[in-house]
Order: C-alpha cells, then structure tokens, then sequence
C-alpha cells in the first residue's frame, strides 16, 4: 500500500514537472513571436514613415518646379494661357469677364484658358455669389 | 507719357545699361517730369555709386526691404531732385550692395520670385496715382535672371542696350526670339559705344546699317550712339545731363526720350 502511495507521488511530481517544462517551452515560443512582431512593427513604421517622406519630398518638388506661375514657368508656357496668367498679374483677382477686358479675347476663351491654369495647379479660383473669382496664390 | 514703365535691358553687361538708365531719367526729370528710377540689378547694384553725391545721410530702406515686404515703395525711394537741381523730381531706389544682401537674393525661391512680379505689377497705381509720378524707368540685370525677366514682363516697353559687338549682337537676338517674342511686349533696341570709326558714319550710311540691323534684330532701333571716350572716362558718380548737358550723347539720349513719350 505504501510502496503505490510513494509510486504515486513520484508520478504526479513528473507530470507537473513535464507540464512546467511545456508551459516554459510554450512561453518561451511566445516571447519570441512577440520579438519578432515587434521587430516587424519597427520594420513597418519605418518603411511607412520613409514612404510619407518620399511623397512629401516628391510633392514640394512638383511644386517648386511645375506650380508656381512665376517668369520661368511663364516662358513654359502656351501663348494663350501666358496671355491669362500675365493678365492676372496686372488685375490681381479677376472674372473671365474681367480678363477678357484686359486681354481682349472673348470671355469663353479666358474662361477656358483660367479653368485650365486652375487644373494645373498655377491659379487659385473661388466662388462669391454667382461670380467665380481667379487669381494667383 | 504718364504711367509709363520703362525697363532698361542688355544680354551681357557693360553695354551702357546703367548710363543709358540714369540719364533718361534725369533727361525727365530736367524736363520737369517726375521719374521713379529704381535699381532692380540686386546681384550687382550700381545706383548707389552714381547718386552717392546725391544722397545725404545712411539709406533708410532699399529697394530689397520694398521686395521683402519690409517697407513701403514711398519709404525704399529717395528724393535727389534738390542736390542735382532738376526742375521735377527724383526719386531714385536703391539695391543694397552689402553681400549678405546679394546672397539673401540669390538664395529666393520661385514663390518669391512670383511675389515679386505682383510687386512690381502693384507699384503703378502707388506711383503713379498716389506719388504724382509720370513715368517708372527699371535698371536691370544683364542677361535671363528673374530680376531682369520680372523687370521686363512688368513694364510697357524695354529698351534693349547693345554694342556691336558680335556676342551681344547674338545675345540680344536670342533673347528677343525667345523671351522678348513670347511676352509680347514693345521692345525697342539701343545701340551703344559704335567706335566712331565705324563706316555706318559716313554720309548715308547711317539709315543703311539701321535698316540692316532692325532687319537682322526684327525690332525697332531706337538710336545708335558713338564710343564717347569723355563719356567712358567720367566718373561713374556723375550725372552726364546735369554735368555735360550740350554732350552729344545727351542730344541722342533726349532723342530717345521724346520717342518713348508715344
């Protein structure tokens, strides 16, 4: 009776200490997968904050060389559009109306040729009332 | 004549630019005009070495303050009427020659650069509605720069000083196909220092070579003008039309300024 108590004992010793050996091994194996995300992590955060800087870089550049409207770029430029820009800078602010005045064009044309300088980004437009307003930023 | 911006212009330098603009303006202001000169050569400012007898006292604000958004037009401009006892006023704006200056110009980015356009657009109505100003003459740099090309498109009409000598000849046809054309503006061409020598001298020969050269140039020549050897020796903090004023060159120069009133 003594000798299956002692063999007993023995026994439920081992399985703690084979379940202790498991949960340190599994523990172990979690530690490591919790490193490694967390050196992913770094890996992604830097490539992402280098992939925010190229595109900063990228769009300061695009606009110190396609989107300011100063005499460089003028020269750049289709005669009917540099006709516009050149105006603007005269009047300031101006209605395709304004700017057929100053042109002399009619003011379909330099309504067309204003919309266009705004899709390219080297004028500014904005709406008071029914009347829509361009000038350069 | 009133509100006009004159821009004096060259491909290269030492062609006359800064002669031919001083005593234009004093030519003016002699004849009871009043005249805004202002010295847009920021690299390489020569105003303030021609007026340096006009000018009493330190130089409160310079033309750059004015660019800078630093002060007024009215406050960058000194009046040297008095000194140089003209019947109109003068007023001249001064470049600062200083090196931390030229650099601060040199180091402007094209946002600035447009800025500084609609400055010199917006400089008209202050001229020549609130300061009673008749007409705006711009010294200029030589060459394709911002400062020159920003001088040019804000202006009525530019007169281009040249030489006869072949690299500013073909500098000059250069800059008025490819600049001058697409800006559309009235472009008038000088010709300056021709060596007396020169056989366009002669009886007749004179309307000849003016054709041949505004054939060459497809732009107007305004006036040629002689090598004067009195007039390269003088010294550069002088004012030929108040010094010399029965000079030749002078006589060529009021030439000049009676065209460009039209």
């Amino acid at each position: 009776m003594a000798a299956v108590e002692t063999s007993n004992k023995k026994s439920s010793t081992l399985d703690v200490n084979v379940l202790l050996k498991t949960l340190v091994d599994e523990l172990n194996q979690v530690s490591k997968k919790l490193d490694s995300l967390v050196e992913l992590n770094g890996k992604m955060l830097k490539m992402q904050e280098e992939f925010l800087q190229s595109i900063t870089n990228k769009s300061s550049r695009r606009k110190a060389i396609e989107f300011e409207p100063d005499a460089m770029t003028l020269l750049s430029l289709p005669r009917s559009l540099r006709k516009t820009v050149m105006a603007l800078y005269k009047v300031k602010e101006a209605t395709a109306e304004d700017l057929s005045r100053e042109t002399k064009r009619l003011r379909a044309v330099e309504s067309a040729s204003a919309n266009q300088l705004v899709r390219m980004g080297l004028l500014k437009k904005k709406r008071e009332g029914r009347k829509v307003y361009f000038y350069i930023d | 004549m009133r509100g006009k911006v004159i821009a004096i212009h060259s491909s290269r330098g030492g062609t006359g630019k800064t002669v031919i603009a001083t005593n234009l303006a004093a030519t003016y202001a002699n004849k009871g005009l009043n005249i805004a000169l202002l010295d847009l050569d920021f690299r390489a400012p020569s105003l303030i070495t021609v007026f340096s007898k006009g000018i009493r006292g330190p130089v409160k604000h310079w033309l750059n303050d004015f660019m800078n958004g630093r002060c007024t037009i009215d406050q960058a401009l000194v009046d040297v009427s008095e000194e140089y006892g003209l019947k109109g006023r003068l007023l001249i704006g001064l470049a600062n020659p200083t090196i931390d200056a030229i650099q601060n110009v040199m180091g402007k980015s094209r946002a600035w650069e447009v800025t500084a356009v609609k400055k010199l657009f917006s400089l008209r109505s202050t001229l020549f509605n609130n300061m009673n100003i008749d007409c705006c003459i711009f010294d200029t740099s030589p060459g394709i720069q911002y400062s020159s090309i920003n001088a040019v498109i804000s202006s009525d009409v530019s007169i281009i000083v040249t030489t006869l000598d072949s690299l500013d000849i073909k500098g000059v046809q250069r800059m008025l196909a490819e600049f001058y054309d697409a800006f559309e503006k009235r472009t008038v061409v000088l010709m300056n220092k021709v060596f007396p020598q020169t056989r366009i001298w002669s009886n007749g020969r004179q309307k000849e070579f003016i054709n041949q050269m505004e054939k060459a140039l497809k732009h107007p020549i305004i006036a040629v003008i002689p090598c004067y050897c009195d007039v390269l020796q003088a010294e550069r903090a002088s004012l030929l039309a108040i010094e010399k004023s029965g000079h030749p060159f002078l006589r060529t120069l009021q030439e000049v300024a009676k065209k460009l009133e039209h």
